[in-house]
């Protein structure tokens, strides 16, 4: 008898509600709250401004779920596959498409809305993501990689650049400015948001590597075949079955 | 089939629920891209309107015509912009139009200015419109009662032409 056998049809019940949860509600809400407040913005004046993100963040997107994918991080197969129901695909790819999105929507967050400096960025993440493809990272390392790497540009453009090019100054301005004596910004241009723009990065950024935490792993990817046989198995013994199941 | 730790519904049942949230919480997000709110007024106000929940603040409305009867057209605008803050409701957005025409129509000339921001006007009031139009038939003070009619006013004031040059144009009467 395989382990899976063992799995009670309560257990295997509900292994199976909580995979239909997790793909269904919690990870579509997680990508499509990452893909709203990634274009967040709000100006030193207040106005709200929902930015759509560039084609090269949509190219970067991409990217990362090559990634992803790559790594062993997103098993296609765990959410789209032909031995699943046409209802349950059908979540799948909404899940495709909304990790696509806050995909886009976070590099559209982590990156200068326009100029050299948005340039460099997209340069900056299009190598490391390439890196990344050909260092073949497992799971776990490709997240720790993403999490240096959101948080490094994060850190960068919300507080280096914003404090940088904030026009009131402050103590991180002035501890940049004598640590970069003799560096100017010369034509370098930087619109810096209202301080909430910041905040709202930040949890989005980490909604979405909580969203790639959550992603189906392999080994849930045959979670279904066990679940069903288990119910098999249950169907032809009712009398091994909990009072309530029956 | 309950237990008691709670409710158990089938898979299906919650990949349906799942499938319906999704798509009404990304509707919700395509709306937000697409008709770039500048507040949170405009957020809260533009979704209730959507589900047809949004109401005007009948009060300030009032006060708002109020201002608008008496002349008082910087007056008028702060009310009825206080009475729709989302923007959503097309008499309102027509009426705070009308009181930039009125404040910036003249004799010899109109001011460009007032104008333009009469058109912003007119162009939310008829955007927010399900017909794409506005007609306010129970206002008897009003000459142009319909926003297209009010769009054309705007669009004469906004062009130059010769007959802006007519000194007869000093006996027109005021929109």
């Amino acid at each position: 008898m395989t382990p899976a056998m063992t799995i009670s049809a309560t257990d295997a019940h509900r292994l199976e509600q909580s995979a239909a949860v997790r793909e269904s509600i919690i990870l579509p809400a997680l990508f499509l709250t990452v893909a709203l407040g990634g274009g967040f913005r709000m100006a030193a004046s207040g106005q709200l401004v929902f930015l759509v993100p560039s084609l090269m963040a949509l190219v970067l997107s991409l990217l990362l779920i090559g990634v992803l994918f790559r790594s062993g991080a997103l098993v296609p197969d765990a959410l789209m596959h032909a031995s699943r129901s046409s209802l349950a695909n059908m979540s799948g790819a909404l899940v495709l498409a909304s990790l696509f999105a806050a995909g886009a929507q976070v590099f559209n967050t982590i990156t200068p809305e326009a100029g050299l400096l948005q340039f460099v960025f997209n340069i900056f993440f299009l190598l490391l993501l390439w890196n990344t493809i050909a260092a073949r990272p497992d799971r776990r390392r490709l997240l720790h990689s993403l999490l240096v790497l959101f948080g490094g540009a994060f850190l960068l453009k919300y507080v280096v650049l914003g404090a940088l090019y904030d026009p009131q100054g402050g103590l991180t301005k002035r501890v940049l400015t004598v640590l970069l004596e003799g560096v100017t910004l010369g034509g370098l241009t930087y619109q810096t948001p209202a301080p909430v723009t910041g905040y709202v990065a930040f949890f989005t950024i980490l909604l979405f590597l909580v969203g790639l935490i959550l992603l189906p792993l392999r080994a849930a990817a045959v979670a279904p075949v066990m679940v069903s046989e288990a119910l098999t198995q249950t169907r032809h013994a009712p009398a091994a079955l909990d009072p309530v199941d029956r | 089939m309950t237990t008691a730790a709670g409710i158990r519904l089938p898979v299906t049942a919650i990949r349906a629920i799942g499938l319906v949230l999704t798509l009404v919480y990304a509707g919700v997000v395509v709306w937000m891209y697409a008709k770039q709110p500048k507040t949170i007024a405009e957020v809260t106000g533009g979704l209730t309107a959507t589900v047809a929940l949004y109401h005007i603040d009948q009060a300030s409305f009032d006060q708002g015509l109020t201002f608008f009867h008496k002349d008082q057209f910087a007056e008028a605008r702060t009310a009825l912009e206080r009475a729709d803050p989302a923007k959503q409701h097309g008499v309102t957005q027509f009426y705070i139009a009308y009181s930039y025409v009125r404040q910036g129509w003249g004799r010899v000339y109109s001011d460009d200015a007032l104008y333009k921001q009469a058109r912003a006007a007119l162009e939310r009031a008829v955007a927010v419109s399900p017909d794409g139009k506005v007609l306010v038939n129970n206002d008897p003070s009003l000459t142009l009662k319909t926003s297209d009619e009010l769009k054309a006013e705007i669009d004469r004031g906004l062009t130059r032409e010769a007959a802006d040059f007519n000194p007869l144009r000093v006996f027109d009467k005021r929109p």
